[in-house]
């Protein structure tokens, strides 16, 4: 398959304005300026099915029609880079290496909704990828693509970035809007929602980074072009996250539906499990979603639907691959000290469910656990979950509710033992230089 | 007017409202902790949820507007659930010192475990984490972080209403806390409105703690008389005692907040310089006598000097701390019993008392100014009358609520006043006219009345008495019927609504009011320019 | 790094940056992050001073300052060592050894979490989930460069480099 999101693997030094416009760049915005309307534009991306990467896997054209036309207000657009979901990588390659694809997505979304005022929101740890996107815009800027008047449309746009401080929750879309405002990152209440009331009060389209830069392809290749790549429901093409007991971990670039089975066993991606250990567990869309296990995760395709339908969520794509020798009591302990450390402490079942959550892990893999424990585990989760202003609390309540029941036994055992069964085998690996596995993730990248 | 149905119960609810408010307009009670109808909506107690017809998750009701059709259900089993395990997050870090604790008995964790969860801890007292405990905070403020459920409702008042941020949640997660800036304290006019809406003991008052249990504390409405803005207030008092003002909710006046000052004010009406029994001058000092006495002495004197030099030498001085009733029957009394035309307004503030503010607190420290002049008193009527007794022309003056010594000072007291044959004064508390008075006779303090005050914009609200007055202090209104008796023979009816209905028919400012119409929140008169009646 | 005196101030350079930041948004107060970022460049780390400071610099109160410096993790709230070694603990990262990264890094230099070495060089912290699954263990230094891949060995040698690199 053509690699589309992560051709930079193909096109050394695309960062560069000149390679990126030598290799098609900036032509997808020309047609967006001057041979579609702003309707046009947002049709397209309707037709497309282009759903959301970030998570949540909203029709991106759909949520770019919820944008009053002709508001009174400023219209903005915010890039979502505040990657952040434990086992996703795939924005931070994308800045770091194909920065102009990400704003020219940026500027073909701020066309079609008709926003002059664009902020990409990093994370706050990614120094380097903000610099990377600051030179790009700068490139940008003296070409004329960003400015006034751009590329000589009438068309006024700015675009800035701005960079988090390190808080997880910044992730979630509102969160971010306070957060860009100068604030904590609290969730806020919905309704109102961004698109009538985002950032600054004012009518805001948030697109995570990997959605954006779908765009210039869509639009320059056309709807029906996306549309053949990957399933009906969810089309285009996907950046997996692969990590954990994998040969080969990496980002990979493939068709939406790709089965996990190959992900993780095929040669040129996942290339079998580390050692040749028996796979256990595998997390398909970042730790915020329910667990497979083995047999589970080899039937499934790695889509919206079918990973919906086999009892999980794709999320992000950031495939968490775990072999024989994990503790999955081990695991969730550490997810749960992830979430809790995480929580912004607004709601209450939030703030206070994932901090006992994660006493209650302690507990149980420090061998102090009880079998009561494990339904009290499952209820708090249930107690958490769609009770709070946004889906942190579900994001520990779906891996409590997965773990827990799909690797009962061994919870139980460390209740029997007191103590965890895998202290003295290896429960997580680690390497001498030399042992180490190569990794694909930065130089030669792998697809099918 | 959307259509709503709550619990099986329809209602036409007014549109704009969230469901907290609709429920209770139909008696529904939807427990919430951050929700407070003063403040922006927070939505992060989680409380208030309930369930919405067609809507898959429960929806916050705070944050809900009532919309044509909806259908909610506030104690389905999944709302039970939720509630039931809102309250059990919140218990998990809370200390559970309820019995040195001063919100007991007005707590809402303590209410709602009660109405909601009532299910044992399942989570150990040792594993609780520990936070700041008996903060001294500033602003006469205690902060106690391990019983804070973190609802926000302090950092938005001080964010949104004084608009001050001395408070504000620092820290992320379970480690959250209110505090103040490191090293700042809270100084602010206002900062104990937030005792008020902290609905657990975060923070308590630190004047009030350990004085009161709550359930011991009865409650009375009234209006504070500190100021020319007149707050609504409830009274909580026991045995005769006042305990604590709380703001109390009017749209007209306070909304739900008061000042600071004005909820401390009480404690100069209760304490040693009460007036408890009638005076008179003898020898120099000031000795008790009996209320029957003490009528027909002034009734003698007001009589022989009328004979003596003509009505008009009987003079009478009422201050703006008065209330509409005291001076509308002064006044009265003065032209019906004396036919005395001197009647003269005092409304008059210390140097140095805190100034007009763009919130609430006004300058003019008289509760009752505007009540004066709508009945065409003057303001400065002190003046006045002192160069008609210094012309010799009036020989007996009678202060209510009055206490000219204090604005003038002894010495330009005695060049203006000393010619008097008699001077009798009506208060609640000792005065430093006093030492000059020949008559002193104990009346009620404005907690202990029924009647009304006019406030600076012209909202005329209601008195109601929290408890008998002390010793043998006697309503002003009592006094001035006895007075009435004793000159003319003739019985009048001087109960508060009487007297009102009165003022409403001889002035024409409060035309067509009545004492049991003002309501709750009070009714407003037309106030001309210049401030007197129309 | 420099010491926080007690009346920190910007740059002629830096206050040119901060008048930049300002322009780019609607409000003032939406320039709180990057001006906290300048000051974390200026001053090493935010002390009381600096959030007086930069509350003035856009009216704001200060209480709104230290609300947001505490929420945010990247703020340092005390000064930390000429290397600030930020090593990811999450999940990926511990199914490829992180524990082992870290106690390394403690063994080699004294230090727990959180701490410096008295030396004032190294500073340690571990981290949660920094994009770097695919590359674990990893650790990103003085909130910078990531430094991924790594081994018991390769840590020990990138200390004992930065360790002469102060020199």
């Amino acid at each position: 398959m053509e690699r589309i999101l992560s051709r930079w693997v193909d096109i050394p030094n695309l960062r560069d304005i000149e390679v990126y416009e030598a290799h098609g760049g900036y032509r997808a915005l020309r047609k967006a300026l001057f041979e579609m309307t702003p309707e046009e534009i947002i049709e397209e991306i309707k037709a497309s099915n282009l759903r959301g990467r970030g998570g949540a896997a909203f029709p991106t054209g759909v949520k770019w029609s919820f944008i009053p036309r002709n508001s009174e207000k400023p219209v903005y657009v915010v890039c979502n880079a505040d990657e952040s979901e434990p086992g996703t990588f795939a924005n931070r390659y994308q800045l770091e290496n194909d920065p102009h694809g990400v704003i020219e997505g940026v500027l073909i979304c701020c066309r079609a909704v008709n926003a002059h005022t664009a902020y990409i929101y990093l994370r706050g740890e990614f120094a380097l990828q903000k610099r990377r996107l600051d030179e790009a815009l700068a490139q940008a800027r003296a070409r004329g693509y960003i400015g006034r008047n751009i590329m000589g449309s009438n068309f006024d746009v700015e675009v800035y970035t701005h960079r988090g401080a390190g808080a997880y929750i910044c992730g979630e879309e509102t969160a971010l809007l306070e957060s860009l405002e100068g604030k904590r990152g609290y969730p806020r209440n919905r309704p109102p929602f961004p698109a009538t009331y985002g950032a600054f009060g004012c009518p805001t389209v948030v697109n995570n980074v990997e959605t954006l830069s779908n765009v210039p392809h869509i639009i320059a290749r056309g709807a029906q072009w996306y549309r053949s790549i990957g399933p009906e429901k969810s089309p285009g093409p996907k950046l997996f996250c692969l990590s954990g007991h994998v040969n080969r971990p990496g980002l990979y670039e493939l068709p939406m539906g790709f089965p996990l089975k190959d992900m993780i066993y095929r040669e040129d991606l996942g290339g079998g499990i580390l050692g040749g250990k028996k796979l256990k567990a595998v997390i398909p869309g970042g730790s915020s979603f329910p667990v497979f296990t083995a047999e589970e995760a080899l039937k499934v395709n790695m889509d919206f639907e079918s990973v919906r339908a086999a009892g999980s969520l794709m999320g992000t794509g950031g495939v968490i691959v775990m072999h024989e020798d994990t503790c999955m009591v081990d695991a969730l302990r550490t997810i749960a000290r992830f979430y809790h450390h995480e929580s912004c402490g607004q709601c209450t079942p939030c703030r206070e469910g994932c901090s006992w959550i994660e006493k209650l892990m302690i507990d149980l893999e420090e061998g102090r656990g009880t079998m009561e424990d494990l339904d009290r585990l499952i209820d708090i989760a249930s107690n958490m979950e769609g009770n709070t202003i946004c889906v942190l609390a579900d994001s520990l309540a779906m891996p409590v509710k997965s773990f827990v029941p799909k690797f009962r036994d061994e919870f139980e055992e460390h209740v029997r033992l007191k103590r965890c069964p895998f202290k003295f085998s290896a429960k997580f690996v680690s390497f001498t230089s030399s042992e180490r596995p190569s990794s694909h993730a930065v130089d030669g990248l792998s697809s099918s | 007017m959307p259509k709503v149905t709550i619990n099986g119960q329809q209602l036409d609810a007014p549109q704009g409202i969230n469901l907290i408010q609709a429920a209770e307009m139909l008696g529904i009670e939807i427990p919430h902790y951050c929700y407070h109808p003063g403040l922006s909506i927070a939505g992060n107690c989680r409380m208030c949820l309930v369930e919405l017809q067609g809507v898959p998750k429960l929806q916050i009701a705070c944050n809900t507007r009532v919309a044509e059709g909806m259908v909610v259900h506030t104690e389905s089993p999944r709302v039970k659930k939720a509630q039931a395990a809102v309250l059990e997050f919140l218990l998990l870090n809370h200390p559970i010192d309820c019995p040195v604790c001063d919100q007991a008995g007005e707590c809402k964790l303590q209410d709602y475990y009660m109405d909601y969860d009532r299910q044992p801890s399942r989570f150990p007292l040792g594993k609780k984490n520990k936070k700041g405990k008996a903060l001294d905070i500033g602003s006469g403020l205690m902060l106690d972080q391990e019983r804070c459920i973190l609802c926000a409702r302090c950092t938005r008042f001080f964010d949104e209403v004084t608009r001050t941020s001395e408070l504000a949640i620092f820290e992320r997660g379970d480690h959250c806390v209110v505090d103040t800036y490191p090293g700042r304290k809270v100084n602010n006019p206002y900062a104990l409105n937030v005792v008020d809406i902290c609905p657990v003991g975060a923070l308590t008052e630190k004047e009030f703690r350990f004085k009161m249990r709550v359930w011991y504390l009865h409650r009375t409405p009234s209006v504070c008389g500190a100021c020319a803005r007149g707050c609504s207030i409830d009274i909580d008092h026991h045995r005769g005692r006042i305990y604590r003002y709380k703001p109390r909710y009017n749209p007209n006046v306070n909304q739900w907040w008061m000042c600071d000052e004005g909820r401390h004010s009480f404690k100069l009406l209760q304490g040693e310089n009460r007036l408890l029994k009638p005076r008179y001058q003898a020898d120099g000092r000031l000795a008790t006598e009996g209320w029957d006495t003490a009528i027909a002495r002034a009734a003698e004197r007001i009589r022989g000097c009328a004979s003596q030099y003509g009505p008009n030498a009987i003079g009478a001085l009422v201050s703006a701390q008065a209330t509409n009733e005291e001076i509308f029957a002064l006044k009265r009394f003065m032209a019906r019993a004396v036919g005395s035309t001197v009647v003269g307004g005092v409304s008059w503030t210390p140097v140095g008392a805190s100034p007009d503010d763009n919130f609430l607190i006004r300058g003019d420290k008289n509760p009752n100014t505007a009540g004066l002049k709508a009945m065409g008193l003057l303001e400065n009527g002190l003046g006045w009358v002192a160069g008609l007794v210094r012309r010799g022309q009036i020989k007996v003056l009678i202060l209510l609520r009055c206490d000219p010594v204090r604005i003038l000072g002894e010495s330009e007291f005695m060049a203006w006043f000393g010619a008097l044959d008699h001077l009798i004064v009506l208060d609640c508390i000792a005065t430093q006219t006093m030492a000059f008075a020949n008559q002193v006779m104990p009346i009620a303090a404005y907690p202990e009345l029924d009647g009304s005050f006019t406030n600076f914009e012209g909202w005329v609200q209601r008195l109601r008495p929290a408890f008998d007055p002390p010793g043998e202090a006697r309503p002003a209104l009592e006094v001035i019927g006895a007075l009435e008796r004793e000159l003319l023979k003739v019985e009048w009816n001087y109960s508060a609504a009487s007297v009102f209905a009165e003022l409403a028919q001889a002035e024409p400012a409060f035309e067509g009011l009545t004492l049991e119409g003002l309501g709750a929140h009070g009714a407003r008169i037309a106030m001309s320019r210049n401030g007197s009646g129309p | 790094m420099k010491d926080s005196t007690p009346a920190p101030q910007f740059s002629e350079a830096t206050l040119e940056e901060f008048k930049q930041t300002l322009s780019r948004y609607p409000t003032r107060r939406a320039a709180l992050l990057p001006t906290l970022w300048l000051a974390m460049r200026e001053f090493g780390w935010i002390s009381p001073a600096v959030e007086e400071y930069v509350a003035r610099l856009l009216d704001l109160p200060t209480s709104h300052v230290h609300a947001v410096v505490t929420f945010y993790e990247m703020f340092h709230r005390k000064p930390v060592g000429k290397w600030h070694l930020a090593v990811c603990t999450n999940l990926p990262c511990r199914l490829r050894g992180a524990d082992e990264i870290v106690a390394a890094i403690k063994n080699r230099l004294g230090i727990d979490n959180h701490e410096t070495t008295p030396d004032g060089m190294f500073s340690l912290e571990t981290v949660e989930c920094l994009a770097s699954c695919a590359t674990a263990p990893m650790l990103q230094l003085n909130q910078d460069a990531y430094i991924e891949n790594l081994t018991v060995e390769s840590v020990l040698k990138l200390i004992e480099e930065l360790a002469r690199r102060a020199d």
